[in-house]
Formats: structure tokens, sequence, C-alpha cells
């Protein structure tokens, strides 16, 4: 009787583990249960909420100055730098005219999100941010960071969102050189906290040590022509089909505190 | 103790363990720090003499996969098959003194940490990172702790 109590559980488990890793018939079951759940991240993260309260409350008034003078003069540089940007962004769009090309200058949505100091499984390179499907966060949108893009949302309650670093080994993003546009999909490497691959690039293609990968946003899923990493060694064995290419992360992702969450724009 | 109370008891304690699984650290001490529910666990089954563990540790399992984002199902047959374990020397460990009972605790670690990691292997890749292999070292080391702050809360 006993061994049957053990079994029933077992193979429920291993049924449940079949379910969700081929189908997604559980999905919503999920997505409930982790609403449910989602309490138990606003307690873990009370501290840093009630630590950041405190901070900003008790902030000292010539140093908040000092911060503002800073931000204002980083305002102005970006505007002037957003200026430069609008031509070019004309020029582009009076070149294709003449050229009649399809191509147009992606229009994205961003917003704003706090990176909680939340943990998740401890074999997969995820963090917590403060958006949920209330503040309009959804599966699959891209998110970057200061420097480059970070991740993907795989997972959405109405307050939290959790994101698929881009150097977890599950985490694939199709990219394009900058340089001459040769297409791969990246993959994060498990030994290394910071490191990611560049797979199915044949051999014969013009790849450089230093070079720039960026989103390619081939099907749709991702916004196009966000940073993701530098190439920074190139591996061509012979008897391998493709190059085996390493690419240092243009975002540090142990330093995230702000993200953006990336969509395209509906207009 | 009543059923209710057995039952109250895993709810305080499966609680207490979700939240401080949720505990960011920085990565090194997340790979090596405890399983928590699977200790706390532990403790409920030893100490309780609550009724229906295997289904208790089944959906205890399940929420935790929800919660960590995980494969559904992987720490619930982890859960099931260490307390499976767990309770086959259940009179023996209740008897023990505190050096064999972490030998105890060591033995279903490590039989939770082999099916949660054969699991991650058959759907992820043989993607691990080695420093995991030493949290049943840390399980049995910080279990007087555990043991000692479960009886405050039980009382």
């Amino acid at each position: 009787m006993r061994l049957l109590k053990l079994l029933v559980p077992v193979f429920l488990s291993i049924i449940l583990i079949v379910f969700d890793t081929r189908f997604s018939y559980l999905d919503n079951f999920k997505k409930f249960t982790l609403t449910l759940l989602s309490p138990i991240y606003v307690i873990v993260d009370l501290p840093s909420q009630v630590i950041g309260w405190v901070n900003d409350k008790g902030a000292d008034n010539d140093k908040l100055i000092s911060e503002n003078d800073y931000l204002q003069g980083q305002l102005i540089e970006l505007k002037v730098r957003l200026q430069t940007y609008n031509n070019l962004a004309l020029e582009n769009q009076k070149i294709s005219k003449l050229l009649d090309s399809s191509y147009e200058i992606p229009n994205h949505d961003a917003k704003l999100a706090h990176v909680k100091s939340i943990s998740q499984s401890r074999l997969s390179k995820k963090i917590i941010i403060g958006k949920g499907s209330n503040d309009g966060a959804a599966l699959s949108q891209l998110i970057v960071g200061s420097d480059g893009a970070v991740g993907q949302i795989t997972q959405v309650t109405p307050m939290y969102s959790t994101v698929r670093l881009l150097t977890d080994p599950t985490q694939h993003m199709p990219v394009k050189n900058s340089r001459n546009g040769i297409r791969g999909i990246t993959k994060g490497v498990a030994s290394n906290a910071n490191g990611m691959i560049i797979e199915f690039v044949p051999l014969d293609s013009d790849v450089k040590v230093g070079d720039i990968f960026l989103t390619s946003g081939i099907g749709n899923l991702y916004p196009s022509g966000y940073l993701v990493g530098r190439v920074t060694s190139i591996n061509d064995t012979i008897d391998a089909s493709f190059l085996s290419i390493s690419l240092q992360p243009a975002q540090n992702m142990n330093k995230l505190e702000l993200v953006l969450i990336v969509k395209e724009k509906n207009d | 103790m009543t059923n209710t109370t057995h039952l109250f008891l895993l709810i305080k304690i499966s609680i207490i363990a979700f939240i401080i699984g949720a505990i960011s650290l920085p990565s090194f001490l997340e790979l090596i720090s405890p399983f928590w529910l699977l200790s706390f666990f532990i403790y409920w089954l030893i100490y309780s003499n609550g009724k229906s563990v295997f289904t208790s540790a089944f959906i205890l399992g399940i929420l935790l996969d929800v919660l960590q984002g995980g494969i559904l199902g992987q720490n619930a047959l982890a859960l099931v098959l260490s307390s499976a374990f767990i309770l086959n020397v259940k009179k023996s460990f209740f008897v023990s003194n505190i050096t064999t009972q972490q030998v105890y605790i060591f033995i279903s670690t490590l039989i939770y940490l082999i099916t949660f990691l054969l699991i991650h292997s058959l759907v992820n890749g043989l993607n691990i990172k080695w420093l995991i292999l030493l949290s049943p070292f840390t399980s049995a080391l910080l279990w007087p702790l555990i043991r000692l702050l479960l009886a405050k809360l039980k009382q």
C-alpha cells in the first residue's frame, strides 16, 4: 500500500515533466498558480523596498541638488545627440524612397522597470522585474539595459515578470553582425557567468574578433537593432560545420538595477 | 497534535522555506545553499507525525516548480523520492544523535540533487554549474541550526 502511495505521485510527476517540456497545456495552470504565490515575492522584496524608502527620505539635500544638476546635463547632451539621430533618420527615409527600399527604421515603445532582489532556480540565469501584466508586460518581450540587450520575458504575473538572461544556456536569440549583416543565434554558457556563443554561422563567413552583434529581429519576436555583444574569439575547426564564436555581452548582467521593456509601437 | 495542527505547521514551514529560497544571494552562495524546502519538509516529516506524506511532498514540489519557473514536476519528483528515503529511516532518525541525522540529511539531499540534475540534464542538456554538488554538504552542516529554528517555531 505504501509503495502504491509512493508510485502515484512519482508517475504523476513524470507525466507533468513530459507534458511541461513537450506541450504548452500547463501554461495557464502555471500562470494562475504563480499569481497566487506572488505574495511571496512581495514579502521577499519588502526589505529592499523599505531600505529604498528610508534612503529616499533621508537623502541629503545638497547631494540631491548635485545629482539633479548632473542629470540635467546628461539630458541636454542626449537631446543634442537625438537631433543628429533625427537628421540621420530623415536622410535614411529619403534615400530609402529614392532606392524604392521597403526598409523602415524600427519604432519601439519602452517601459522602465526595477530589477528586484528575488531569486529563482539556482541552475538558470533569471532576474525578476517589478513590472507585470498590469503594466503591459507580456511574454517574449525583449528586455534591454543601458548598454545592451539583457534577455526575454518568460513568465508574467500581475505585478512581476521573470526575465531569462541572454547568458542562460536555454536562451536563444537571433543576431546579426553590424558590419556585414551575417546572421547567427546566440546561446548562453552555463560555466561562465557572463559568456555567450553564436551558433549556426557557416565556416567561410567573414567574422572578426571585435565585431559587434545586434538583435536581428528575425521571426518578428524581438525588436531589431539592439546591441547584444562583441566577438572575443573565433574557432574554425576544420571538421565542424559552423564557426564557434564566443561573445562578450554588451550589458554587464551582474550590475542591473533598471531595465527597459521594449516592444514594437502599434500605430 | 491534531491533523489540523500538523497541516498548519506544514503550511507555516513551507511558506518560510519558499521565502528563504527566493532571497537573492551571490551566485556562489546560491549554488551551494541547502534545498530549503527539503530540509524543512524533513523536519515536518520526522517531528510531526503528519499523514499523506507523499501527497504533501508532491504538492509542495509542484508549488516550488511554479515559483522557480522550472520544469513542472522536477522538484516534486525529487521531493517525493527523498521523502521516501526519510520515511524508511524515520524511527532511526528520530532517536539518532545529531551527527547520524546529518548523515541521513546528506543522503536524502543527494537523492534530491541526483533526481533534480538528471531531469535538468535530460531536458536542457548537461549545462550544470558544478558548485551545486556542494549543496548536500551544506544541507547536512546547517541541519542542527534548521532543527533548532523550526523547533522554536513549532512551540
